[in-house]
C-alpha cells in the first residue's frame, strides 16, 4: 500500500512507533516508503527551517529552508556506503537499503516534530525584534538557544524511537545498540562539518544575510571549536 | 468458578488499547442528554470525558466541536468585557476581541504539535477528536473564568493599579488552564496515551504560548494611545518586569 495514500495516518503511525507499518516499510512490502520518508523531511524540515530565517527576511528565510532538509540528505549520501558498511560488520544483520530505511525513517520522525513545532517557532519570530534594534546581541542569543534546544528536542526523541527500532530488528539488541552508535557518531561528525560549510542560519549581528559564506572551504567546524576553546581558556 | 464468570461477562471499553488507571477514565461514557448547548456546558463542568466519547465515536464530532467553539468564544468575550471595565472607554469591545482572537490563534498554532506529541505518547486518535479535545480545553478554561467573573470585577472597579489585575488575571488564566489541560491529559489516557512526558512540554508550550500572546496583544488592561502595539515587541516576563519598575 502507498503511504503517500494516507499521508497524515502514517506521518501520525510513525510517530506513535507502529511496528506493524515500520516491518512493512523495512521488509519493502510498502512500496514508496523511502520517497514518503524524503517528502515528510523536506516539508517538516523547510517549514522550520524558513521560521529560523525568517527574523532576517524572507530572503533569509527561504535560505535556510532550503539548507536544512539539504544537511540531512546530504550527510546521508556522503554517509550511505558508511553506514552500510559498519551496520553489517557489527552483526546488525542490516543492509544498504535497509540502513537507510532506518536512517531516513529516524530523520523523518525529526522532521515531523519541527514540522508541527514550526508554527509556535513562526509566533516567537514574529515577537522578536527586528535585527539592529536595542539589544539584538541578547535577541540574537536567546533566538539560537531557542531553535537549537526545539532542534535537539526533536532529534533526541527521533533517535530513541530510531534506536528503538534498530535494537527491535537486528539480529540481537545488542548489535542493534552498536550499530546504532556507529551511525550516531558518523553522522554527527559529517553533519556538523557540512552544517559548518552550509552556514549562516542565524545572521550575527553586524554581519550580512547570505546564502554562505565567503570562502565556505576555508577552515572547519571542529578546528573552530577547537579555537573557541583557545579563546575562552586562554590556553 | 467466580473468576471464570467474571471473565466471561467483563466487558471491556471499546477503544482502549492498554490499561489506564480507572479513576483517570472515570466519566469516559457515552454523552447522555444529547448534544445540546446547555447539555455540553453542564457536561463540559461535570463529566467532561463523555464529551471525548461522543468526538471519539464520531458521532456529531462536527457540531460538539463546533459548540465548544461557542461555548468558548462567549464566555472568553464576557470574560473580556469584565477586564475592560478597568479601564472602560475602547477596552471594553477591545479587551474581550484581543482575548478570543489570541486564545483562538494560540490554539491553531499549537494544534499540530498537541496532535503530534500526543501520538508519540500512543494516543491512537483522529485529528479530529484531537482537535476536538483542545476545543474543549479552551471551553472549559472559559467556563471557568466566567465563574471568576465577579471576582475580577470586583478587583477591576476597586483597583487602580494596572499591574496588580494583569497579575491577577495571569494567576486566574494559569488555574483556569490547569484544569483544562488536566482535561486533555485524561482524555489521554482514556484514549489509550501510555507516555505523558512529551504531552507534559506540549502543555508547557501552550503555556508559555498564551502568556506571550498577551504582552503581543498590549495593552489589554489599561489604556494608550494604540490599540494594539506591534513596532515594540517584547518577552512577556520582561514587559511584566518593567510594568513592575514602573509602578514603584
Amino acid at each position: 500500500m502507498n503511504p503517500f495514500a494516507n499521508p497524515l495516518k502514517n506521518a501520525a503511525a510513525l510517530c506513535r512507533g507502529e511496528k506493524q507499518l515500520l516491518t512493512a516499510w523495512i521488509e519493502g512490502s510498502h512500496r514508496g516508503s523511502i520517497p514518503f520518508c524524503i517528502a515528510l523531511i523536506t516539508l517538516g524540515c523547510c517549514s522550520y527551517g524558513f521560521t529560523i530565517g525568517l527574523r532576517h527576511g524572507s530572503e533569509m528565510a527561504f535560505y535556510v529552508a532550503l539548507k536544512l532538509p539539504f544537511i540531512i540528505f546530504l550527510t546521508l549520501f556522503l554517509n550511505g556506503m558508511l553506514n552500510a558498511m559498519l551496520s553489517l560488520t557489527l552483526g546488525s544483520g542490516i543492509g544498504f537499503r535497509k540502513s537507510l530505511q532506518f536512517l531516513l525513517t529516524g530523520f523523518a520522525i525529526m522532521s515531523i516534530i519541527l514540522g508541527a513545532l514550526s508554527p509556535i517557532s513562526f509566533f516567537a519570530t514574529l515577537n522578536m525584534p527586528e535585527p539592529g534594534a536595542l539589544g539584538d546581541a541578547t535577541w540574537h542569543s536567546a533566538n539560537l538557544l531557542l531553535h537549537t534546544s526545539l532542534i535537539a528536542y526533536a532529534g533526541i526523541l527521533a533517535h530513541s524511537r530510531l534506536l528503538h527500532y534498530v535494537r527491535d530488528f537486528a539480529d540481537s539488541p545488542s548489535a542493534g545498540t552498536h550499530t546504532f552508535l556507529a551511525w550516531l557518531i558518523g553522522n554527527l561528525f559529517v553533519g556538523a562539518q557540512i552544517s559548518w560549510i552550509l552556514r549562516p542560519y542565524f545572521v550575527s549581528p553586524g554581519l550580512e544575510v547570505e546564502f554562505l559564506r565567503v570562502d565556505p572551504f576555508d577552515g572547519n567546524f571542529y578546528e573552530a571549536v577547537f579555537r573557541a576553546i583557545r579563546n575562552v581558556t586562554n590556553f | 468458578m467466580t473468576k471464570e464468570i467474571q471473565s466471561d461477562t467483563y466487558t471491556p471499553p471499546p477503544v482502549l488499547s492498554n490499561s489506564p488507571k480507572h479513576d483517570l477514565n472515570k466519566g469516559y461514557e457515552p454523552l447522555e442528554g444529547g448534544c445540546t448547548l446547555p447539555n455540553l456546558i453542564n457536561k463540559l463542568l461535570k463529566k467532561p470525558l463523555s464529551i471525548i466519547h461522543e468526538l471519539e465515536m464520531k458521532k456529531n464530532a462536527g457540531k460538539i466541536t463546533c459548540l465548544l467553539l461557542l461555548i468558548a468564544t462567549v464566555s472568553f468575550s464576557v470574560f473580556g468585557v469584565i477586564v475592560g471595565t478597568f479601564s472602560w472607554d475602547n477596552q471594553i469591545w477591545a479587551a474581550p476581541l484581543k482575548i478570543v482572537c489570541g486564545l483562538l490563534f494560540s490554539g491553531v498554532i499549537c494544534l499540530p504539535s498537541l496532535y503530534i506529541f500526543t501520538c508519540m505518547g500512543g494516543l491512537d486518535a483522529k485529528f479530529s477528536t484531537v482537535s476536538g479535545m483542545l476545543c474543549a480545553l479552551i471551553a472549559l478554561s472559559g467556563l471557568l473564568l466566567v465563574g471568576f467573573a465577579p471576582v475580577v470585577w470586583l478587583f477591576s472597579v476597586s483597583s487602580t493599579s494596572a499591574t496588580f489585575l494583569g497579575f491577577l488575571l495571569i494567576v486566574l488564566w494559569l488555574i483556569c488552564a490547569c484544569f483544562g489541560l488536566s482535561l486533555v491529559f485524561r482524555s489521554g489516557h482514556a484514549l489509550g496515551m501510555t507516555n505523558t512526558g512529551h504531552f507534559a512540554v506540549w502543555c508547557l508550550i501552550f503555556l508559555l504560548v498564551t502568556l506571550q500572546m498577551t504582552t503581543t496583544l498590549r495593552p489589554i488592561i489599561g489604556s494608550e494611545e494604540k490599540l494594539v502595539n506591534f513596532e515594540e515587541k517584547k518577552f512577556f516576563l520582561s514587559y511584566w518586569s518593567e510594568q513592575v519598575m514602573q509602578e514603584r
